[in-house]
C-alpha cells in the first residue's frame, strides 16, 4: 500500500463539462431543446457524488521495453504490452502503473434507468461514468508529468490492456504488478473490472521519451474510447 | 385517414416524438405523439398488424438506415426506439391473442463471463422494432441458460454479444451446444472486437457488424 501513491476527487473536481459529453456521443450538432442534451445539462447540473472518485500509480524502474519482443520486464513479473505499446514507450527506464474508478454510482444509476424504460438516458449516464473516469486519470498523469518534469523527465501517453493490442488477459499481471491500494476495484475471471467505470494501465517516463500519437489511424477498433476523446486529450498536450 | 395517422405514426418514431408531453421534435410540440397516435389508430380500427408494418417497421428501417450512414448517432436511435416503445405498449394485447404475427422469436444475451449490456439492448430494441418478439436474458449468460430458452422456443433464431477479447471466446462453447441439441437454430454473434472471419471459425451462422446488418440478416432468413 506504501508505494501507491493515492489520489482522491470529488465528481465536481473531475467532472466532464456538457460540450465533452455531447461530443464524446457526437451528438454536437443536436438542437438545445432535444432530450439528450436536456439531459446531459441536467445531469452534470444535479449529480452530486458522496462517494470519491478514487485513482494513483505505482512507479517502478524498468527495462527497457523490448520493441521486437513487445514484452516488458518488471519485478520480476513479465507484462506482454505487445509490440505497438512498447515502441510507444521504448525510451522509458521508468513506468507508472495506474488505476482508477469512477465507482459503483454510474452504472447503478444506468441500470436504474433502463429498467425504467428510460434507455437513452442510461446510455448518456454511462458515458458519463466513462468520461469521468477518463477526466479523473487526466488529473492524475497532470500530476504525473509536473512531478517527473522537476527532475528533467517526461512521460508518454497512457496505454491500456484491451486497447492498441496490449492483450486484456494481462490485467492480471497488472493487478499483481501494482499490489494492494487504495480504489477497491477488483477484477473477475474474464479481466473485466469491478467496478465497471474503471481504468488501468501504463505510463512511460523517461528523459529520451518523445511523445507518440494513439496508433488510432492504423487501428480498426471503431468503438474504442480512446478514439473518442484522443482530440480532448491530446489538447491538454499530456 | 388511416394511411396519414400511419404515416404521422411512422414521423413521431423516426424522430422520437413520444407522446404529447414530448417537448421534442420543435415542431411537434403540443401535437400527439406514439403513444396517443397509436391509441387514435386502434380505435379508428386500423389492424395492429397494419400498424406494425406499415408504421413502426417503416420508421424503425429509416431510423437504423440512417444511423449506418452516420446521419444520426446512438442518443437519437434510441430515443427512437423509446417512441417506437410506448407505440408497442398498445399492441401487446395483441401479439399475446396472436391477432398480430411477428416474424418470430429472437432470443438475445451477452454471453458468460461478460457484463456489457448497451451494444445487445440497441440491437434487441431495433429487432423489435423490425417485428420480432425478443426474449432478453441479460447479461453474464450461462450456455444452460441459452440451451433452456431455445428449448422452450423451437424455431427461435439466436443471437450473442460479447465486448471483451476474453469473453468473446465463450461464444463458441454456447454456440456448440445449442447446435449439439438444436442443429438448425440460426444464430447471429455481434460485438465490437469481434469479425466475420471469428464468427465463421466459431460456427455460428450470421455477424452484425452494426444492428442494421444484422436486421438485414435476420430479414434473409426468415424470408
Amino acid at each position: 500500500m506504501n508505494d501507491f501513491c493515492a489520489y482522491s476527487f470529488s465528481f465536481g473536481e473531475v467532472a466532464p463539462t456538457i460540450d465533452e459529453v455531447l461530443d464524446f456521443l457526437q451528438s454536437s450538432d443536436l438542437e438545445e431543446e432535444h432530450p439528450a442534451v436536456t439531459f446531459v445539462r441536467d445531469t452534470l447540473n444535479e449529480l452530486n457524488f458522496d462517494t470519491a472518485i478514487r485513482g494513483g500509480y505505482v512507479l517502478k524502474d524498468i527495462n527497457f521495453p523490448d520493441p521486437k519482443t513487445g514484452l516488458l520486464q518488471v519485478d520480476n513479473m513479465t507484462l506482454n504490452l505487445g509490440r505497438q505499446v512498447c515502441g510507444y514507450i521504448k525510451e522509458a527506464n521508468q513506468a507508472a502503473f495506474f488505476l482508477c474508478t469512477a465507482g459503483e454510482g454510474f452504472t447503478q444509476m444506468a441500470n436504474r434507468l433502463n429498467e425504467q424504460g428510460d434507455i437513452m438516458e442510461a446510455y448518456i449516464m454511462d458515458a458519463i461514468g466513462s468520461l469521468t473516469v477518463e477526466k479523473a486519470m487526466d488529473k492524475i498523469q497532470g500530476a504525473l508529468k509536473t512531478q517527473v518534469g522537476k527532475n528533467g523527465l517526461k512521460i508518454s501517453n497512457r496505454y491500456s490492456p484491451g486497447y492498441c493490442n496490449w492483450p486484456l488477459s494481462d490485467q492480471k499481471t497488472l493487478f499483481d504488478l501494482i499490489g494492494e491500494n487504495t480504489t477497491g476495484i477488483s477484477l473477475t475471471d474474464s479481466c473485466l473490472m469491478i467496478p465497471r467505470k474503471s481504468v488501468s494501465g501504463v505510463i512511460g517516463i523517461g528523459q529520451e521519451l518523445k511523445h507518440h500519437d494513439y496508433g488510432c489511424a492504423i487501428c480498426n477498433n471503431a468503438t474504442c474510447i480512446y478514439r473518442k476523446i484522443i482530440a480532448r486529450t491530446e489538447s491538454h498536450d499530456l | 385517414m388511416s394511411l396519414e395517422l400511419l404515416e404521422k405514426l411512422s414521423e413521431c418514431v423516426e424522430f422520437g416524438k413520444i407522446n404529447q408531453a414530448s417537448p421534442y421534435p420543435p415542431q411537434m410540440k403540443g401535437q400527439s405523439g406514439a403513444d396517443e397516435i397509436t391509441k387514435e389508430a386502434l380505435e379508428a380500427g386500423i389492424a395492429p398488424s397494419d400498424i406494425l408494418n406499415n408504421a413502426l417497421i417503416t420508421a424503425m428501417n429509416k431510423v437504423g438506415q440512417k444511423y449506418t450512414e452516420n446521419k444520426i448517432f446512438v442518443p437519437q436511435m434510441l430515443l427512437s426506439a423509446k417512441a417506437m416503445s410506448a407505440s408497442m405498449a398498445h399492441l401487446k394485447p395483441f401479439f399475446a391473442s396472436g391477432a398480430v404475427q411477428r416474424k418470430g422469436k429472437f432470443i438475445i444475451g451477452t454471453v458468460f463471463g461478460d457484463l456489457h449490456d448497451i451494444g445487445k439492448n440497441l440491437f434487441g430494441m431495433m429487432v423489435e422494432g423490425a417485428g420480432w418478439e425478443v426474449i432478453d436474458l441479460g447479461i453474464d449468460v450461462k450456455i444452460e441458460k441459452f440451451v433452456e430458452t431455445v428449448q422452450q422456443n423451437p424455431g427461435a433464431v439466436v443471437g450473442i454479444s460479447a465486448l471483451l477479447t476474453t469473453t468473446m471466446v465463450n461464444m463458441k462453447p454456447v454456440i456448440d451446444a445449442i447446435k449439439a441439441i438444436s442443429p438448425d437454430t440460426k444464430i447471429i454473434v455481434g460485438g465490437a472486437p469481434l469479425s466475420s472471419d471469428f464468427a465463421s471459425q466459431i460456427g455460428a451462422d450470421g455477424y452484425g457488424k452494426n444492428p442494421q446488418e444484422g436486421i438485414v440478416w435476420l430479414d434473409k432468413i426468415s424470408a
